[in-house]
């Protein structure tokens, strides 16, 4: 068993993971703005650091991810759950 | 006792039957509107009980009480500021951790609260018991188990409101975080105090951390020292945990919402597999979701159309049997011509034409919604609305614009930012309605070729790909992605659908129906007037030169902006036949050019009414004219490639 470090969108379906830290994006004009909004937002649905997540399963043709976070179903698009780093361990 | 007067407001997450109990405690005295200046909306309703009138109003269903979307400001900006007497925030025992998030939240605007702990048939099927005794001695407000659909616990959740506003007491602040961050709420709040705003001062404090915009807004122009005082402190937080203060603080509210809902609810073993689970992973399945959603929304399309079909034959055969009696009484002047043809004539192509097929597509939209279906389409289709820059959600509008453009502007109230609502009911208004689907198989379909009605269908897709996607680029703001819920499937409240169809069918009424018949009106004036002729010959440069079309065609695209199956109706009128085929200078070019006009021209004027209402008259200007101007110049691009191909 080793511990990684994945974007949520590595996980196998079923697989779970703790949330380690959820990343801005890199490069954008409005960063801090954008940055509250978009961390804010996935972080009041109940995604915040060390909440552990499991991934139900991927929508088709790079669709959105199901994940089961406390004990609710969210449905999260793949743009979003490329910055949200889990580790895993496999 | 004397009669008085109290206002209670319901706050929830989305989806937790919020809107049946609303429905349950005020019967039909409902009042549904907006909130003033933005397009949410607000349904108020009154009930009496012990001597009391009482205000119930609905607020719209939300998962936070930061600023990210319109809902969740004007949530707390009522709360706090017209401090209704009590708020009964309504919880979802199935999904109790994510609920009380929220409860924390509005315990820390310190309102005068109660709890109803509803679906708890819901909670009992997943398994999960919960001690609602336990949650209420933790909480310090009463809990009241209920279960809407079947009326359970309403009456003590009356009984529980009226006496804890009797009591007068304020839901305690049942957070302490942890002792490092308590020192800077405590140390913030003190120099808040003396603002005099009208929220807690405790609470403006942990929004100062918390980065909140809006409030930081607020106290930059009080005393701008505040604001650096309270930058510091998160910054100060924010290198003891290693994460921004604004996550820190969440997280702990989460944490506690999570050691409340361990503490109170026991999870015995849920069926196996329930029947509920099983259509999730079916209808969310990589292959069989998609067939199963085609399927499903086919059949809806179907079932609306023959409804609509049957019904609008068998209203409009009853009008016009009147038709004679109007007559005789109005004469046959032009008063008698301006009040039939212009007036009465408007209303009954609303009544006859329109509400057959809006009643059941709302019914059909709010079932879906309740079910819980609705989230799973946008779940599947959230790939496909990403590359026009929106998310999944937005496929649901889009769907409706295909019956009917009307409400799917309106239904881009579920897109989050103005962003998205702007770029979603821009797409919506290039979706072929029902009415172009009428031009494009009454014309085309049928006297140029399927197949070449299918390609118009093709190429109205890819503009709406195209235009959407220069709107998502040349907008200003951020694209957001797609968080959402995604609810148990349920049995559906009938009473609640009804309900809700019926508010917007009401809504459509007054919105659509003033404009289509003070539209037939003018119209019909100038027939009277014999301005027909005249503008068709102002209009011909464009229609003769640049779209190769016959002058009359200017007259039916006038009209086409009522309704546009006018535009077939009419061209029928003005040519003395229906079998376009034989009609001399109205080749299939012709025909193509024509369809593909008035697919993309404008939106009819009851859309219109939708967009300035939904967007304000500048926009909706803005989009009505970029269409003509558009549809026009595809127009005349596809008049010359059609010529240059030389096909017929």
């Amino acid at each position: 068993m080793i511990k990684l470090e994945l974007p949520l969108t590595h996980l196998r379906n079923g697989e779970s993971g703790v949330i380690v830290s959820i990343n801005a994006s890199p490069s954008h004009h409005h960063r801090h703005r954008r940055k509250w909004g978009f961390q804010k937002r996935l972080e009041d649905m109940g995604l915040t650091p060390g909440t552990k997540v499991t991934v139900v399963r991927s929508a088709p043709f790079h669709g959105p991810i199901e994940l089961h976070v406390r004990g609710s179903r969210l449905a999260i698009g793949r743009g979003m759950a490329e910055r949200i780093l889990v580790s895993v361990e496999r | 006792m004397t009669k008085k007067q109290i206002i209670i407001a319901l706050a929830g997450n989305a989806n937790v039957g919020k809107s049946v109990i609303f429905n349950h405690l005020t019967g039909m005295h409902q009042h549904i509107g907006n909130w003033p200046g933005k397009t949410v909306e607000k349904a108020e309703g009154t009930l009496h009980f012990r001597g009391y009138t009482i205000d119930i109003i609905d607020l719209p269903g939300i998962y936070s009480l930061s600023t990210f979307s319109i809902e969740e400001l004007i949530s707390r900006e009522y709360i706090a500021i017209e401090s209704p007497d009590l708020v009964i925030n309504v919880v979802d025992a199935s999904v109790l951790e994510r609920n009380l998030f929220f409860t924390l939240q509005l315990a820390e605007l310190e309102t005068p609260m109660i709890v109803a702990l509803n679906q708890m048939d819901m909670a009992e099927k997943k398994g999960i018991k919960i001690d609602h005794k336990k949650l209420e001695e933790i909480l310090g407000v009463p809990v009241i188990p209920t279960v809407a659909p079947s009326r359970v616990g309403l009456y003590e959740l009356l009984q529980a409101s009226v006496a804890t506003i009797e009591k007068g007491e304020v839901a305690p602040s049942k957070i302490r975080y942890g002792e490092e961050i308590e020192e800077k709420i405590q140390e913030l709040s003190k120099l808040v105090k003396r603002l005099q705003l009208p929220y807690p001062a405790r609470w403006v404090a942990i929004k100062l951390l918390e980065g909140d915009e809006q409030i930081e807004n607020k106290i930059r122009q009080m005393d701008p020292n505040i604001l650096a005082t309270a930058r510091k402190l998160a910054e100060e937080i924010e290198n003891i945990h290693g994460h921004s203060c604004t996550t820190v603080i969440t997280s702990e509210r989460y944490e506690i919402a999570g050691c409340i809902a361990r503490e109170v609810q026991e999870i015995v073993t849920p069926e196996k597999s329930p029947m509920r689970e099983r259509l999730h992973a079916l209808t969310t399945h990589v292959v069989l979701g998609y067939p199963i959603m085609a399927a499903v929304i086919l059949a809806i399309f179907f079932g609306i159309f023959s409804f609509g079909d049957y019904t609008s034959g068998l209203l409009s055969d009853l009008f016009y049997g009147l038709e004679p009696i109007f007559k005789s009484v109005l004469g046959t002047g032009i008063l008698g011509e301006l009040v039939w043809g212009g007036i009465l004539e408007g209303l009954i192509a609303g009544v006859t034409i329109v509400l057959p097929y809006i009643l059941p597509f709302y019914l059909m939209l709010y079932f879906l919604e309740d079910s819980g279906y609705l989230s799973r389409i946008a779940f599947l289709m959230d790939n496909l609305m990403h590359k026009i820059g929106l998310h999944g959600k937005a496929f649901i509008p889009m769907m409706l614009g295909f019956g009917c453009n009307v409400p799917a502007c309106l239904g881009c109230r579920i897109m989050e930012t103005d962003r998205e609502r702007l770029i979603a009911i821009f797409v919506v208004t290039l979706v072929p309605c029902a009415a172009t689907t009428v031009i494009i198989l009454g014309l085309v379909g049928a006297f140029v070729g399927f197949q070449w009605a299918l390609l118009l269908y093709a190429v109205d897709l890819f503009i709406i790909f195209i235009l959407g996607r220069i709107a998502f680029k040349a907008l200003p703001g951020d694209p957001t992605g797609l968080i959402m819920e995604m609810h148990d499937y349920k049995v559906p409240h009938a009473k609640t659908i009804a309900k809700q169809t019926w508010f917007r069918l009401e809504e459509f009424v007054k919105m659509a129906f003033p404009l289509i018949i003070l539209g037939s009106f003018v119209i019909k004036l100038v027939e009277i007037l014999n301005l027909l002729e005249p503008i068709a010959y102002v209009l011909s440069p464009v229609t003769v030169v640049w779209l190769g079309l016959p002058a009359i065609t200017g007259i039916t695209l006038i009209f086409g902006i009522l309704r546009k199956e006018l535009t077939l109706i009419m061209l029928a009128t003005l040519l003395g036949t229906s079998n376009f085929a034989g009609v001399s200078g109205f080749g299939p070019v012709q025909m193509i050019v024509f369809t593909l006009v008035a697919m993309l021209y404008i939106p009819c004027i009851s859309t219109i009414g939708a967009l300035v209402r939904e967007l304000g008259w500048k926009k909706a200007l803005f989009i009505s004219v970029f269409e003509v101007v558009f549809a026009i110049f595809i127009g005349g691009i596809a008049f010359r490639l059609l010529l240059l191909a030389n096909i017929w």
